[in-house]
């Protein structure tokens, strides 16, 4: 034990001391960057509960589902990350070499990196539950104590993921150790995604039919399902239970606490000794395998002589590089789960006056998830250079360049990404021509703001030392770009409502179309993005350029 | 201005939040020199080696390189130039070749040249087959061949290299000898850091001391022994740098 507290603590000295290295004005623009962002969340929660809260009978049943859903979804989505940071964290870290020479028993080891990886995989996920805990708790009028217990149980609940990957991992690393890093995610995922799909279909909690239904009748009996549907023996139901019970002040909490508690600290345990057994075991054995090389001979194998070549090297760097393409696929899948989702029509969707909001949601979303996706890829690219950026720096090559060759190139990634994804999505929903027009030329701002954002801010804020990107993207840089991101595109969706809401009424309510209202909307989107596109370029090319390294 | 200087050093500072590194260093290199620049750990080395590359920015000061001011036109500066720092970086998930290829495209190297040097090079540094493995799997050694083979790739015209002998086998370092000697009778300008202090006595056509971020003496092996009253270049080393 004291030896994890010791390990612990080097973490936590040098966490400080890159906390020292802040000025007022970084320590300002963070506490304003996330406390409009978790105000934003948390009126965007509020305005759903109460929402929620006021349709009668099925309401308040609905909004318990909704949690239950919400904790269910986080929780394999942090399964699924903590097995990826898991493999940097307990095998490919430069730091275990040094570890494991030190005599410090390898459960300390574990706990210490345990501890460190579910930080890393989890400190995402707990901003945006904030939020949500307190915009419930606000909307049923909760009593005090459930602030600090309702956080407290979700962070204790924030650690199973991560012992349930880590001994996945410690297992199948120790029987097939020969399994490259990418053969590992590939069966994890599998079994995972698998064994997720298996338990919705036989549960079938089929949220969205009540959307489908208008006869009061089937809307009792689905109210009555909801409660009923099974999910009794999983973590996120409890801490469902405990956030409800909670809010109303009734004492079965600690029944639902204590059950958490004590499954949690039933998992750290059965996780340490596996990890005593098989941690150090396969960490060796994997060392082993890894240690014999290929010949490659890839597209760079010949000599071009000229900044293509740059353009390859990122390229096969991303694509030799299991943590990238693996949650690019999974992203990838999501996105065409989606889109397929669009098929099945509740029924309002077949009103144009449905299908016209519908397509701007769509259109909001599309964005939403384009803005991830550029924190997660693009905003890394710069850090991703390590010490590579001395041989750039001392090259005759500027800086400017560099930037150019990346914007360009994922510029033009995002630019097919977002097309694709509006075209098929909007052939699904049927959109209107006259109003779909607007959304395809709309969104090639979008794609070059948002990866200028990226671009800009990973320039300003890079990160030599660190290799994994998804690390660099959850770190402090990361999670600022991510806030810049969504609130460019919360300020676009604001701007462009004008324009379609203007169209909805003219088609609906025969009220005439405001052209000056819409060029003039139009005219300030242009300019906003003109903005957003030069600006953190040019700040990011500027202050790489000042930068000593 | 002396247009026949290749490197021209004029009182350059640098800070580091309060602290000075340099302290005022002024230094003119020739055609046809080897520099060796000797000091103890922290004296400024890797600093100094920094400015000239452009890695680090001056406080005050200036440099120029063929009479060009890299502050002025940094990219013609540093075309001019070849940097090898003092722990050499490869992109892991590159190969050795794929590497070489991709300094070598950023010089702007013709393609023609590229081949026939490249042949030479790869031969006279001994690479093998591991050139087309992923260099996560290499050695320090073979990092430091690749890093030697993409920098005279592109022929720079000065060459700055921090600890150019750190890791290497007994026959690389001969190589590596003999390669930088051959390079001065060619007329390029080196100037290297360094703590290996038979290499300096058997390459340095000039040598500089320098101790916290000033520089202390400069002259040949033969006028810092006059200086110093001693001999023997350890000896010399020790009573130059001691305080
Ligand atoms: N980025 C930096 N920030 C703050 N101080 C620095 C930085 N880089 C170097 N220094 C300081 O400047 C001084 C000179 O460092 P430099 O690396 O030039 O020494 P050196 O002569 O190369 O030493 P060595 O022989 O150990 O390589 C040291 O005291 C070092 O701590
Ligand atoms: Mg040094």
């Amino acid at each position: 034990m004291s030896e994890f507290l010791l390990l612990l603590n080097a973490r936590i000295i040098s966490f400080k001391s890159s906390v020292k290295s802040l000025n007022l004005i970084r320590i300002l623009s963070f506490i304003l960057v996330f406390g409009v962002f978790l105000g934003g969340a948390y009126y965007f929660f509020f305005r759903i509960f109460n929402y929620l809260l006021s349709v009668e009978i099925i309401g308040p049943v609905l909004m318990n589902k909704i949690i239950q859903m919400v904790f269910f979804i986080f929780f394999i989505m942090l399964l699924l990350s903590n097995i990826i940071t898991s493999l940097s964290t307990f095998y490919n870290s430069r730091e275990l070499q040094l570890l494991f020479a030190l005599p410090i028993r390898p459960g300390a080891i574990y706990l210490a990196k345990l501890f460190e990886n579910c930080v890393y995989a989890s400190w995402a996920t707990l901003i945006i539950i904030l939020p949500l805990i307190f915009s419930y708790g606000i909307t049923l009028r909760a009593p005090f104590q459930y602030y600090p217990l309702a956080i407290f149980s979700v962070i204790i609940y924030l650690i199973i993921p991560g012992t349930i990957a880590t001994s996945l991992i410690f297992i199948i690393r120790c029987l097939l150790p020969k399994l490259r890093s990418r053969d590992v995610i590939f069966i994890l995922f599998g079994l995972i995604l698998g064994l997720t799909f298996f338990y919705i279909r036989i549960n079938n909690p089929d949220l969205l039919k009540v959307f489908a239904t208008e006869n009061q009748r089937d809307l009792l009996m689905f109210a009555e399902n909801l409660t009923t549907v099974g999910g009794i023996y999983l973590p996120s139901t409890w801490v469902g239970y405990i956030l409800g019970t909670l809010s109303q002040g009734s004492a079965r909490f600690h029944f639902y606490f204590l059950l958490l508690l004590s499954v949690t600290s039933t998992f750290v345990i059965i996780a340490f000794y596996l990890a005593r057994f098989f941690y150090t075991r396969s960490w060796m054995l994997v060392g082993e395998y890894q240690s014999r090389m290929k010949k490659i001979h890839s597209v760079l194998y010949h000599y071009y002589g000229d900044a293509k070549t740059f353009l390859l090297k990122d390229i096969l760097v991303f694509v030799r590089e299991p943590i990238q393409w693996v949650q690019l696929g999974i992203f990838f899948i999501l996105l065409i789960i989606y889109i397929f989702s669009l098929r099945r029509t509740p029924i309002y969707f077949t009103i144009p006056l449905w299908r016209t909001v519908v397509s701007f949601a769509n259109f909001a979303y599309i964005c939403f998830i384009l803005a991830t996706l550029g924190v997660r890829f693009i905003f890394p690219s710069i850090s991703l250079e390590q010490y590579g950026i001395w041989l750039l720096r001392s090259s005759p090559i500027s800086f400017a360049r560099i930037i150019k060759i990346k914007y360009l190139f994922n510029l033009f990634v995002t630019i097919i990404l977002i097309e694709g994804l509006l075209f098929f999505s909007n052939i699904l929903i049927k959109t209107d021509p006259k109003f779909y027009i607007m959304l395809p030329i709309a969104a090639v701002l979008v794609a070059a703001s948002l990866v200028s954002i990226n671009l800009g801010w990973g320039a300003h804020y890079p990160q030599f030392n660190e290799d994994n990107p998804s690390r660099i993207a959850a770190g402090t840089g990361g999670i600022i770009a991510a806030l810049v991101s969504i609130g460019y595109v919360g300020i676009t969706i604001v701007i462009l409502a004008i324009p379609a809401y203007n169209y909805l009424s003219n088609t609906y309510l025969k009220k005439p179309l405001s052209y000056p209202l819409i060029i003039l909307s139009l005219a300030g989107f242009l300019l906003f993005n003109i903005f957003t596109i030069a600006g953190p370029l040019y700040l990011g090319i500027k202050s790489f350029q000042r930068r000593d390294i | 201005m002396n247009d026949s200087k290749r490197l021209i050093i004029k009182d350059l500072k640098k800070e580091f939040n309060g602290f000075w590194a340099l302290k005022g260093l002024n230094l003119e290199l020739s055609p046809g020199e080897i520099f060796v620049l000797l000091g103890p750990n922290g004296a400024g080395k890797t600093t100094t080696l920094k400015l000239i590359t452009g890695l680090l920015h001056p406080t005050q000061g200036e440099i120029f390189i063929e009479g060009i001011n890299i502050k002025e036109s940094p990219i013609k500066a540093k075309s001019l130039i070849g940097y090898v720092p003092d722990e050499p970086f490869i992109y892991p998930k590159l190969t050795g070749r794929e590497f070489i290829n991709l300094v070598a495209s950023i010089y702007r190297v013709k393609k023609a040249d590229y081949e026939k040097r490249s042949k030479e090079l790869f031969e006279k540094f001994d690479i093998g087959e591991w050139i087309d493995e992923l260099s996560e799997g290499y050695s320090h050694g073979m990092k430091q061949r690749i890093i030697m083979c993409q920098l005279l790739l592109h022929n720079p015209v000065l060459i700055l290299i921090d600890e150019p002998l750190v890791g290497l086998d007994p026959k690389t370092a001969r190589t590596v000898r003999e390669t930088f000697l051959s390079l001065k009778d060619q007329k390029k300008t080196l100037f290297i850091s360094t703590h290996t202090l038979s290499f300096a006595r058997e390459v340095a056509t000039r040598l500089g001391i320098i101790n916290h971020g000033e520089l202390k003496f400069t002259g040949t092996l033969e006028e810092l022994a006059e200086i110093s009253g001693r001999k023997n270049i350890e000896e010399i080393y020790l009573k130059l740098t001691e305080e």
